[in-house]
C-alpha cells in the first residue's frame, strides 16, 4: 500500500454543518457518552475529529463520531476539526478511523461487523478474511465473515443483545434464517433471565425444531401457555423460571428421552438405596454400562453399604426401569 | 442413461498424462477444459459451495484401498473402500460430504487404472480373506460412469479374483454399461432404497425408487448378484407406512433369493453436519426427529426409536424371504439384540456373517 502521508486542515465548523448520522465510515455502536462528555468538559477535545466535505458544503465524519456526539449533547456550537482534502481516497479515509479506533478501544461484535460491512465496498472477501479478520480478533473464514456481515441486517434490539454480549454470537447464525418477528421474539426470551451462550444455542435449536415438526412459528411456540406461565409466574425466581422454560422446551423437543429419564429416576427412587449411593445412567442411554457412586469415610461404612446394596431386592432390574413393559419407551 | 450436467472440466497438473485424464474429455468435447494447480480451488462467482456441475480430475497421490473407517464404539461390517473419486453429481440433503469434504467440485482420480494391478497383486497375497470392496463410499458408484468408464476396467479386475467381491452402490438407474459387461462373477449392484418421501424430498437428482428397482431387476436377469441398502432411516410420523412401496417394489420385481444383503441404517451425523445441510437446505425437516449423541459423538436417533425402526423393518422384509442377509451398519450390540433378537456381537463376527454370504452366494 502507498504511504499515506495525511495533510489535513484543521477548521472550526459548526455542528449543524456535519453530518452526525452514522454515516460511511462509521464503527461506533452502543456506546455511552458519559465518561467522555466529562472528560470533554474537564479538557476540551483532545485529538480533533477528521472530515470529509462532501460536495453540498456539509461534512461526513470519517473518525471522532462520538466526540462529536459528546460535543453536541454538551451543548456545543462549533468544533475543531480536521478537514481531509478533496478528492481524499474514501478506502484512505476509512482505514484512518479503521486504525484510529484500534488503537484507542474494543470494538463489540456489532462494530466490527460495520468494519467488515463497509470494507466490502473497497476490498474483495479474501482480503477481507486474510488481512482485516486477524486484525479485529476475528477467526479468518468465509464463513465466520458470513456471519459477521449478516449482523448489521438483524434488528437493533438483537444488535444491542450481541454488542453487550448478552446474546451468543453462535445464536445470531441460526437467527438470521428466522423472519423478524420470530427472531425478535427468540432474543426476547433470551433477554427475559441470564441464558449462558450453551444454553441459548441448546434452546434455539430445540424451538426451531419443535416449529419444524409442528408446522408452527417459533412465535408460536414460545408464546405457548407453558412457557409465558413461567414468564409471568410471581412465584418463581428468575433462575428458577430458566431452569423450567430448559425443561419445558427440552421435554417437548425429547419426548421419548425425557419420559424415559423421568422413568428411570422413577425407578432408582423406588429402591432403598443406602445413603449417598447413586446409580447413574450412560448418557441418553445410548451405552450400556450403568455407574454406581458411593460415597464413604471409612472403609467399615463403604463395607455396611456393599452389604446393603447386596441384599436390596429390585436392583437387578435397574437398567430396564426406563423401558415399559413392552420394552420401549417409545 | 441419465447424464449430469458438468459445465467446466479441471486438470490437475500432475494428472495429464494418466490415461483417464485423455478420455474423459474427449467424452464432453463441448465443455472448457482448464489446466490447474491443486491449490487452485477458486469457484466461479456465483458456484454452489459444493461446485457439483465442475469436473476435476485428479492423479491420486494416496492409497486407493483402504478398510473402511467405520466408527468407534458400534459394530462395523469390515468393508474395504475402493476410492474412485469424491462427490457425487446428485445432490442428497443427508449426504455427510458435506462436511466431510474441503475441496470443492466432482472430483476423480484418473490414475485409478494404472493401479488396479498394484491393488489386484494385494488382495492375492491374502487369498484366506474375503474383500469386501465397495466404490460407492465417497461417491456413487454408476452416476459418472458415463464419463470414466469406471465399470469398464474395474470389472474384469475383481470379477476373477476369488476372494473379493466389488460393490457397486448407486441411486442412479444407469446400469447399460454393466449389462452390456461380460462380467458377472462377484460383482453385486447394490441400490440405496427409501420411503418415497425421502426419495423425493431429500435425494435431488437421483433416481426414482421405481427406476431404481426396475434396474435392479434388469441386473438380477443379466445375472448379477444384488444388495440394497435401507440407510438412513428416517423417522417421521407413518414412516412405517411409507417404507412399504419400497418393499412392495422389491417383492414384485426382485427375486430374494440372489440377494446378498440388505443392511438398514439410521440417520447419524457429525454436529458439524447439521449447519452445512441447513446452509444448503434450510427448509429440510431430517433433524426433526429425537437425536442423542452417541457414543462416537455422532447424533443418532434415541435407541428405542433406532429399534423400532430396525425391527419392524426387518420383519416386514423376512415377511418377503427369510434369508436376505439383513444386518444393521455402525451399530451396538444391543440395538442388534433388541432389534432383531440376536447380535453378532464383535466387529469380527459380522465380517463373518457378511463373507458367508459371499461364499453362500457367490458360488466358485
Amino acid at each position: 500500500m502507498e504511504k499515506n502521508s495525511l495533510e489535513s486542515t484543521p477548521v472550526k465548523i459548526a455542528l449543524w454543518e456535519i453530518d452526525l448520522d452514522p454515516g460511511r465510515f462509521c464503527m461506533s455502536f452502543d456506546f455511552r457518552l458519559e465518561q467522555l462528555k466529562a472528560s470533554i468538559e474537564e479538557f476540551g477535545v483532545l485529538n480533533p475529529p477528521y472530515l470529509m466535505e462532501d460536495s453540498e458544503s456539509h461534512y461526513t465524519v470519517v473518525a471522532g463520531y462520538r466526540r462529536l456526539l459528546a460535543a453536541k449533547e454538551l451543548g456545543w456550537s462549533d468544533i475543531v476539526c480536521q478537514v481531509l482534502p478533496h478528492g481524499y481516497p474514501p478506502f484512505k479515509a476509512f482505514l484512518l478511523n479503521l486504525y484510529d479506533n484500534l488503537l484507542q478501544r474494543k470494538m463489540n461484535a456489532i462494530e466490527k461487523a460495520m468494519v467488515l460491512q463497509r470494507l466490502t465496498r473497497f476490498v474483495e472477501h479474501e482480503q477481507i478474511i486474510t488481512q482485516f479478520m486477524p486484525m479485529l480478533d476475528i477467526p479468518a473464514n468465509r464463513q465466520t465473515l458470513k456471519l459477521f456481515l449478516g449482523l448489521e441486517g438483524l434488528e437493533e434490539p438483537i444488535r444491542h443483545s450481541i454488542s453487550a454480549e448478552r446474546l451468543s454470537l453462535r445464536v445470531a447464525g441460526p437467527m438470521m434464517s428466522l423472519d423478524t418477528k420470530d427472531r425478535l421474539k427468540i432474543n426476547e426470551l433470551f433477554m427475559a433471565f441470564k441464558w449462558s451462550f450453551n444454553q441459548q444455542w441448546e434452546a434455539i435449536q430445540w424451538i426451531m425444531e419443535i416449529a419444524s415438526r409442528e408446522g408452527r412459528s417459533i412465535e408460536e411456540v414460545i408464546n405457548e401457555r407453558e412457557v409465558t406461565e413461567i414468564l409471568h409466574s410471581n412465584r418463581m425466581s428468575n433462575p428458577q423460571k430458566l431452569k423450567t422454560i430448559v425443561k419445558v422446551l427440552k421435554t417437548r423437543r425429547f419426548p421419548s428421552l425425557m419420559k424415559a429419564e423421568s422413568e428411570f429416576i422413577k425407578g432408582v427412587s423406588a429402591l432403598p438405596l443406602p445413603e449417598r449411593v447413586k446409580i447413574i445412567p450412560p448418557p441418553s442411554f445410548e451405552g450400556i454400562n450403568y455407574r454406581l457412586e458411593i460415597v464413604f469415610t471409612k472403609g467399615k461404612e463403604l463395607k455396611e453399604k456393599l452389604a446393603d446394596l447386596y441384599s436390596l431386592s429390585g436392583l437387578e432390574r435397574v437398567t430396564d426401569f426406563w423401558k415399559t413393559s413392552n420394552g420401549n419407551v417409545h | 442413461m441419465k447424464q449430469f450436467t458438468i459445465r467446466r472440466i479441471l486438470i490437475e497438473r500432475g494428472a495429464e498424462s494418466d490415461s483417464l485424464a485423455k478420455v474423459i474429455p474427449k467424452r464432453l468435447p463441448d465443455i472448457p477444459k482448464e489446466l490447474v494447480d491443486s491449490h487452485d480451488l477458486a469457484l466461479p462467482e456465483g458456484t454452489e459451495e459444493m461446485d457439483k456441475e465442475s469436473l476435476r480430475i485428479i492423479h491420486h497421490k494416496g492409497e486407493f484401498l483402504k478398510p473402511c473407517p467405520g466408527t468407534k464404539r458400534y459394530i462395523c461390517c469390515g468393508y474395504q473402500i475402493l476410492n474412485i473419486g469424491i462427490n457425487c453429481p446428485m445432490d442428497c440433503s443427508y449426504c455427510f460430504l458435506q462436511s466431510y469434504i474441503n475441496q470443492p467440485s466432482l472430483r476423480v482420480y484418473t490414475n485409478l487404472p494404472e493401479k488396479l494391478d498394484e491393488i489386484g497383486e494385494y488382495i492375492d497375497s491374502f487369498p484366506g480373506r474375503i474383500f469386501r470392496i465397495g466404490t460407492g463410499e465417497f461417491t456413487d458408484s454408476l452416476a459418472l460412469n458415463y464419463l470414466t468408464g469406471w465399470t469398464d476396467y474395474l470389472l474384469p479386475v475383481f470379477s476373477h479374483r476369488k476372494n473379493c467381491i466389488l460393490e457397486l452402490k448407486t441411486k442412479t438407474s444407469s446400469v447399460q454399461s454393466l449389462l452390456k459387461s461380460i462380467h458377472r462373477e462377484r460383482i453385486v449392484v447394490a441400490w440405496s432404497l427409501n420411503s418415497p418421501r425421502v426419495v423425493t424430498g431429500e435425494e435431488r437428482k437421483t433416481a426414482s425408487l421405481r427406476e431404481r428397482i426396475l434396474a435392479a431387476h434388469d441386473c438380477q436377469k443379466a445375472g448379477f448378484v444384488l444388495a440394497f441398502h435401507f440407510d438412513p432411516l428416517f423417522y417421521y410420523p407413518r414412516w412405517d407406512e411409507d417404507l412399504e412401496e419400497p418393499v412392495r417394489l422389491l417383492e414384485k420385481y426382485i427375486d430374494p433369493e440372489s440377494i446378498i444383503w440388505i443392511s438398514l441404517g439410521s440417520f447419524r451425523y457429525m454436529p458439524a453436519l447439521k449447519w452445512a445441510i441447513k446452509r444448503r437446505f434450510p427448509k429440510t425437516k431430517i433433524f426433526d426427529g429425537e437425536f442423542v449423541t452417541g457414543l462416537d459423538r455422532k447424533l443418532r436417533y434415541f435407541k428405542p426409536i433406532r429399534i423400532e425402526m430396525y425391527s419392524k423393518l426387518a420383519e416386514r422384509l423376512k415377511k418377503w424371504h427369510e434369508d436376505l442377509g439383513i444386518y444393521l451398519c455402525m451399530e451396538s450390540g444391543d440395538v442388534w439384540k433388541q432389534s432383531f433378537g440376536w447380535s453378532p456381537k464383535t466387529s469380527i463376527n459380522l465380517s463373518r456373517y457378511l463373507d458367508n454370504r459371499v461364499r453362500k452366494l457367490m458360488v466358485g
